[in-house]
Formats: C-alpha cells, structure tokens, sequence
C-alpha cells in the first residue's frame, strides 16, 4: 500500500516537473517572440551599442598607445565587451518593463490563476532574456569581425563569451523582474534605464580602469557592471586563461545570485498580496 | 478696419510672444519633470565623460590637459540642443489636446506662437548653462581666457537651442504625434556625436574624421570650447557664428512653413 | 449688411489627390444676423470639418466662405478678431488657472492691458467661476472646463460664436446652464453657430437647422417646418422576434418604414393618428400579439432618422 503510494507520487512529481519545464519553456518562449515581434523594442538594444563601438573607435582610435591602455591592435578589441554590456544592459531593462506590463495589463494574473507553475512565471522570463543575451553576444562579435576587431581566444573563447553574455543578461534581468515585480509599473522599471546609463559610464564599458584617477577610478574598481564587462574583455585581447574565464562566468554568476533571490522574494510578495 | 503699420504689427507679436513664454515658464515651474532630466544630464555627461575619457588628453595633439575642459562644452551644448527640441515636445502635446488650435485661432501674428517658446527656451538654456559650468568648476573646469570665453560658451548654447528649437517645431507641426518626439531627439543625437564631440579632428580617425569635418556641429562645438583650450581667436570663432546664423535661419523657416502647414 | 455666415461650395478633400477622401463635399450655408444655427450630423459626417474651416484652422480645397463679412482664407486674420470658437473637448491647458488662461486669451486678441482684469473679472462672474479662478484647470469638472472655455472664447466680444458640441459629456444641470448662456448672449445681439448629436438641444436653441450627412447638407429649415416635412406621426409597435418580418409585411400597408432602435418597428402613418385601430386591427388578423405600442408626433429625430438613416444615441426613441 505504502509502496504503491509512493510510486504514484513519485510519478505524479516526475509528472508535474515535466509540465512545469513545459510551462517555463513557453513563458521563454513567448518573451523571445514578443522582442522578435516588437522591433522597436530590440533595435534600439542593438542599434545603439553598435554606433557608440564605431564612434569610439573613430574617436579614441589613437589612444591604444597611452600608457595603461590594453595592448590591443585595434580600439574595437577593446570595445567588444563594453559593447555586449551595452547591448544587454538596454535590452534587459525591456524585458523588465515587459513583465511589469504583463501586471499592468492583468496577463500576470491570468498565468497566476491558471494552474502553472509560479516559479515558471519568473525562470521562464530569464530564460527568454538569456536567450537574448547570448544571442546579442554572438551577434556583436561576428558583426565587428570584418571591421579589424580580432577575439584571442578563438572560436572556443567566442563560445565562452555567449554564455557569459546569457549569465549576464539573466543578472541584470533578475534586477529588473524583481523591480517590476515589486512596482508592477512599466514606467517605474523604464525610470531605472538613467540609472544603469549612469552605472555603465562610472565602469571602465568605454575606457579602461588603468587609465583613469582619482575618486572616479575608485567608483569604476568598485562597480559590478567594470568586473561583469573585464572578464569577457580579457578573453577577446589576451585570450583564453583560466582566471579570465573565471571572471566571465563566476561574476556573473554571483551577481545573477543576488538579483534571482530578490526576484523571487518580489514574486512571493506579490503572490502573497494577491 | 484700419490696417496695422509695421511697428504695431511687431509690438503684437512681442506682445503675444511674452504672454506666451509666461505660460511656458510657469508651466515649467509647475511640472519641474520636464526640465530637470535637461539640467541633470549635461551635469552627468560632463563629470563622466570627463572622468572616463579622462586619460584621452595624453594622445599628442589633444588641446587641453584637462579633461572637463573639453567635455563641459559638449554637455552644455547637447543640453542647450535638447532643451529645444523639447519646445516640439511641448507643441506635439498642445496639438495632441487640442490647445495648439486656440492659439492658431487667434488675431495674432503666428509668428509670436514660435518666438514666445524661443524665448521660454531661451531663459531655461541659461540655466542650464550657468549651473552646469559652475558645478563643472568645482570638478575642476578651468576658463582659459576670462569672460569673453564664457561668452562664447553662451552664445553656442543660445544659438544652438535655437536651432534645434526651430528643428523640432518643425518636426512636431508635421508629425503632429509622439512619432514626432523620437525623429527629433534621434537626428540630434547623431547630428550632435557625429562631430568633434568626443576628440579634436587632429585626433580622431576613418569615417569619423570625413563626417564630423563636414557637420556644422563641429564648428558650433569650436565655437563653445573657445574660452576652454587657450584664447580665443577669430578662427575659432567665425566658423561657430556662420553655422549658428545659417541653420537657426533654415529651421526656423522649416518652423514657421510647418506651422503654416497645419491649416492645409 | 451680409449675413455673418455665407458658405457656397465648401468642400475640404484629404488623403491622396487621385483618390480624395471628401471630408466636406460642397456645402452651402447661410447664417443670419442674430441667428442660433443648429449644425447635426453623425459623428464623421464633417460638421468638425466644416466648422474648422469657418473658424480658420483648416483651408478648404474648393468653395467659398464669408463669416463677419471677411473671406476665411484672404482675411483670415479679420475673421478670427470677429468670432468666438468653444471647441469641442474644451481643450485647455491643465497646468494654468483660469485667470491665467483669460489673461492670455486677452492678450492673443489684442485687449489693451488696463482694460484685461475688468473685462476677465466680468467673464468670470458671467459664468459663474469667480470662485474658482485661481484654481488650475486640470482640478475643474466637465462644466466648469466648457464654461471657462465659453468665457475664453468671448473676451474680445465677438459678434459671431462658433460653438462645437458644447454640451457633450455634462451632466444634464450642467447641460441646462450652458444653455441659458447661450440664449442669453444671443438675445445680446451674437449670431451664434452650434454643432451638436443632441437633437433635444438643437430643438430647444436653433432657430433654424442644418443636417449634415456624408459631407454633404441633407436637409436644412426651422425645426417646425422640418418637423412637418416629415408629416405622418411615428407609430412604434413591439412584436415578438420571430414576428417581426411578417409585422413589417403588414405594417408597410401603412406607410414607409422608419428607422428604430433594435427590437422596435416604426411605421410613418400615412393617413395619420386614425389609422391605429386599423394597424392594430390587420396585426391581430395575421396572428401577430403587439407587445407594446407607442404614438409618437414627428420629432427632430425623425427628422434627423429620414434625412440621415441614422438615430442619434442619446435622442428619444
């Protein structure tokens, strides 16, 4: 009798985690196709990053031989990574202002009452944003590729580099869930995008840390958004090392700790006020 | 009906167009979220573009040693720029309730319906000016040669809010939506980077160094860097005033066919 | 002296020269002095058009019109000095109060300074803001909006006031307000010219009326002789539903259908109220129950029903 039980129930679990993942695979689903329907909301993550690379290599070309700067053959070697940083950092600010529009529009609530998984709610809007991420890594490289940008660490750095862009997107991204989660306004999850502008410029995304002074350098060595943006950096003009793939995917992956915890903590607070 | 003479004609736009930059002020003063993101960002631009390009001075060539030196002038005039086009943000939204149409129904001269704001946007510009060059002082901005190099700085931003004034009126009487608002703040934002924003044309390179040499922006930017680099010279100068004096005249007649274009 | 409103031909095309859509397809009007014009139409028919035309905010693709005696595009100027424009919606800015919106209005229309406060203070009291001038507009009710937007629009003493759906939206106290206003400024000597969906409020200002229907006037006259032109009274009969074909074979008999609410057939009886006890008579015959019946004089709503094929929403049925 007992045995029987447990079977079923073990099996009942197995079940109900199948449905789940197919829940939470929709959820991701359905964000990656609401960025690929609503081209207003993408090209500005992608368009955007791409004009500062080309301007900042046209303008600050000649300073690759000051002293403290990176030996790079090109500014581009440099920027790749500012770039993806750049590109992901817009683009999880819209998926952000996605899922609070979803609580706007009432569309939360109706996957709330519908007998899904809640978590798949939340895992399957990061797994959309990771999808997104990574692609954005991919794209930024091979498009800069033809204009004099060379990555060291190969196609395997290459590989290394999307899954931390897919890490990264997944950090910032819990970061702006849980904002969303916890305002339930799409306005309120947009105010924040000054805020990570403003993060991105006090981080060495457009110049390197080496070079700078003052309280300034201080701010830039203590800001997560310079340490998420180095490893990757390290990878694309020294090459592969292990302590530079263990910045890539470790402090990421420390960040991305901290915002899925807040996330989840939003999401059962707005369960609970429910 | 007696006709009206020239100086009585001019005496009701002045009329009309202050009453106008009254209710433009006042407004300003009521909702305060429109006009401070226009003071806060060139505040933030200047300390950190100062503060992460701020090794750029070292490449040989570079004209200054201080960094705020030379980024303070581009963020005032990216906020003197974008302060005007917020005159088209505030027409579209006049249009888009319905008050545009009372003020076009009026006995006045259409022209006082664009000098009125200009001269709201004017007064705003000022501001901005001042506040930010004094906060960029305390980060450690210089002026290079006295009041008349300040001068210059006012002048750019003047000319250059007028031009992007004339710019988004225009853009905003024929879109007459919030469409309208993204054409005007996208073509400033290229128009305004395409050009010796970041470095001095001796530095930059490629693609780049043929576009900005080209963008009248460059020169506006010359212009506003004079009192910040060394003295200021003629040749500094006269570029700045042809290029502010040529597009203020060109978006201001794009402005007033605009305006004339609502009511075909 | 002309009459304050004349209009021949007036027409404003949009969209593509090839294939116009014409909003306003060649009207002609003529408003006398000391006149209430009532302008109806459905929504779209061009009464906005025609009525932004006349105040200057839109030039006509072909016609001419005169109001106060000037050209509406050569004297666009002398036109707007000459009339008051409420506009639909009110439109106002929310941020001002209202002596700040009467101050600019005074200014726009030229009103010399030392004569401004007076003449504001007088608006107000006419429509009853005193009170709340000080206060922004975005805190007034609906009512409060159209009478300050009223107030506005006479600060330079037009002759001429053009009044675009002034009642839309206020609630029926509001609604009977607005009126005596308007009645009153027209006793003062204004010609006034009013678009409006209620027919209620055309019947009980206009002196005469315009119908307008796809751009172009359908019919046009004082509400009693538009009233009699449409003659027979309205019978109004409710049968069953799946009655009502038959009901209509033999109400038709009677007279021409006429256009009714959902659930209701109307019938103009031809041979007036007499032919009642026939209709009634030739149902029972065809084995049809009448569940309701109702008699009804002609109103403007048939008026409105024959010339346009529509009832307004908010009209008796």
């Amino acid at each position: 009798m007992t045995a029987t039980l447990s079977v079923q129930s073990t099996a009942a679990m197995s079940h109900n985690w199948r449905i789940g993942f197919r829940q939470t695979v929709a959820m991701s689903k359905r964000s990656v196709l609401a960025l690929w329907r609503q081209p207003a909301l993408v090209v500005p993550s992608m368009i955007f990053p791409l004009f500062f690379a080309a301007l900042g290599t046209s303008s600050f070309g000649r300073a690759i031989n000051l002293p403290g700067f990176p030996k790079v053959d090109s500014f581009l070697d440099f920027s790749l990574a500012g770039t993806i940083v750049q590109g992901v950092l817009f683009g999880s600010v819209q998926s952000g202002s996605a899922l609070a529009t979803d609580i706007e529009n009432g569309f939360f609530y109706r996957l709330m009452a519908a007998p899904s998984s809640r978590l798949g709610i939340l895992v399957g809007r990061l797994a959309g944003a990771a999808a997104y991420g990574a692609f954005q890594t991919l794209f930024f490289s091979l498009l800069l590729l033809p204009f004099g940008m060379s990555i060291k660490g190969g196609p395997l750095g290459v590989l290394i580099m999307v899954i931390s862009g897919g890490l990264i997107a997944i950090a910032i991204s819990g970061f702006m869930a849980a904002a969303a989660l916890k305002t339930g306004s799409s306005e309120a999850v947009q105010g924040i995008f000054p805020l990570v502008f403003i993060m991105l410029f006090f981080s060495s995304a457009f110049f390197p840390r080496q070079t700078m002074s003052g309280a300034y350098k201080h701010i830039a060595d203590f800001n997560p958004i310079s340490h998420l943006i180095e490893g990757m950096r390290d990878i694309c003009i020294d090459g592969l090392s292990s302590g530079a793939i263990a910045r890539a995917i470790l402090v990421p992956i420390a960040i991305m700790i901290v915002s899925f915890t807040l996330a989840l903590r939003a999401l059962a607070q707005r369960i609970a006020a429910q | 009906m007696s006709t009206t003479s020239p100086s009585e004609f001019a005496g009701t736009t002045m009329r009309s167009a202050s009453a106008l930059s009254t209710r433009a002020l006042r407004n300003t003063r009521r909702m305060p979220s429109t006009f401070l993101p226009t003071l806060a960002m060139p505040i933030f631009q200047s300390i950190a573009f100062a503060g992460t390009f701020f090794a750029i001075t070292k490449v040989p060539g570079f004209p200054t040693d201080r960094s705020i030196n030379w980024y303070m002038p581009l963020a005032v005039c990216m906020g003197a720029a974008f302060g005007g086009v917020g005159l088209g943000f505030s027409a579209i939204k006049d249009m888009e309730n319905g008050f545009f149409d009372r003020l076009r129904m009026a006995p006045t001269p259409r022209r006082s319906l664009i000098i009125g704001p200009l001269i709201s946007c004017y007064i705003r510009t000022l501001v901005v000016v001042t506040v930010v060059l004094l906060v960029s002082i305390c980060f450690g901005a210089r002026p290079t040669s006295g009041v008349v190099g300040l001068a210059m700085l006012y002048i750019a931003a003047l000319g250059l809010s007028t031009v992007s004034a004339g710019w988004g009126l225009g853009i905003a009487f024929r879109f007459r939506d919030m469409r309208g608002a993204a054409i005007m703040q996208l073509t400033l934002f290229l128009t305004m980077f395409l050009s010796s924003a970041q470095t001095p044309l001796n530095v930059m390179t490629g693609w780049l160094h043929t576009v900005a040499r080209y963008n009248p922006a460059t020169n506006i930017l010359r212009l506003s860097r004079q009192g910040f680099l060394g003295d200021v010279t003629w040749d500094g100068v006269w570029g700045g005033l042809v290029a502010l004096v040529g597009l203020s005249v060109l978006t201001l007649w794009f402005a007033r066919r605009g305006l004339d274009s609502l009511d075909r | 002296m002309t009459s304050p409103i004349i209009a021949t031909g007036l027409a404003r095309y949009f969209g593509s020269k090839d294939e116009p859509i014409k909003a306003v397809d060649g009207v002609d009007l003529e408003v006398k002095e000391g006149e209430i014009f009532g302008f109806l139409g459905p929504n779209g028919a061009g009464k906005s058009t025609t009525v932004r035309m006349l105040t200057t905010l839109l030039r006509p693709s072909a016609g001419q019109a005169f109001v106060a005696g000037y050209d509406i595009v050569k004297d666009a100027d002398k036109v707007r000095r000459s009339i008051g424009v409420a506009l639909q919606d009110a439109a106002i800015d929310p941020l001002m109060t209202g002596n700040e919106l009467l101050e600019l209005q005074a200014v726009l229309y030229g009103i010399p300074a030392n004569q401004m406060k007076k003449r504001a203070d007088e608006l107000l009291e006419r429509v009853g803001l005193t009170a709340a001038a000080d206060r922004r507009v975005g805190t007034y009710s609906g009512g409060m909006r159209r009478r300050l937007d009223l107030a506005l629009s006479l600060i330079h003493q037009p002759t001429v006031l053009f009044l675009d759906e002034p009642t839309t939206g206020l609630d029926p106290m509001s609604r009977l307000t607005l009126w005596e206003e308007v009645k009153r400024l027209n006793s003062e000597g204004t010609t006034v010219l009013l678009t409006t969906q209620y027919l209620e409020e055309a019947d009980q200002l206009a002196d005469r009326i315009a119908i307008i229907d796809h751009g172009k006037i359908v019919c046009e006259g004082t509400p009693r002789d538009l009233k009699a032109q449409v003659g027979a009274p309205t019978l109004l009969i409710t049968v069953a539903t799946h009655l009502s074909d038959t009901a209509t074979q033999v109400l038709k008999e009677f007279g021409d259908m006429r256009p009714t609410a959902e659930g209701t057939l109307g019938v103009g009886l031809n041979a007036g109220v007499e032919a009642v006890t026939d209709v009634v008579r030739r149902l029972d015959e065809a084995g049809i129950r009448v569940q309701h019946l109702e008699l009804n004089e002609p109103s403007l709503d048939d008026v409105f029903a024959e010339a346009t094929g529509y009832r307004l929403e908010g009209a008796k049925q």
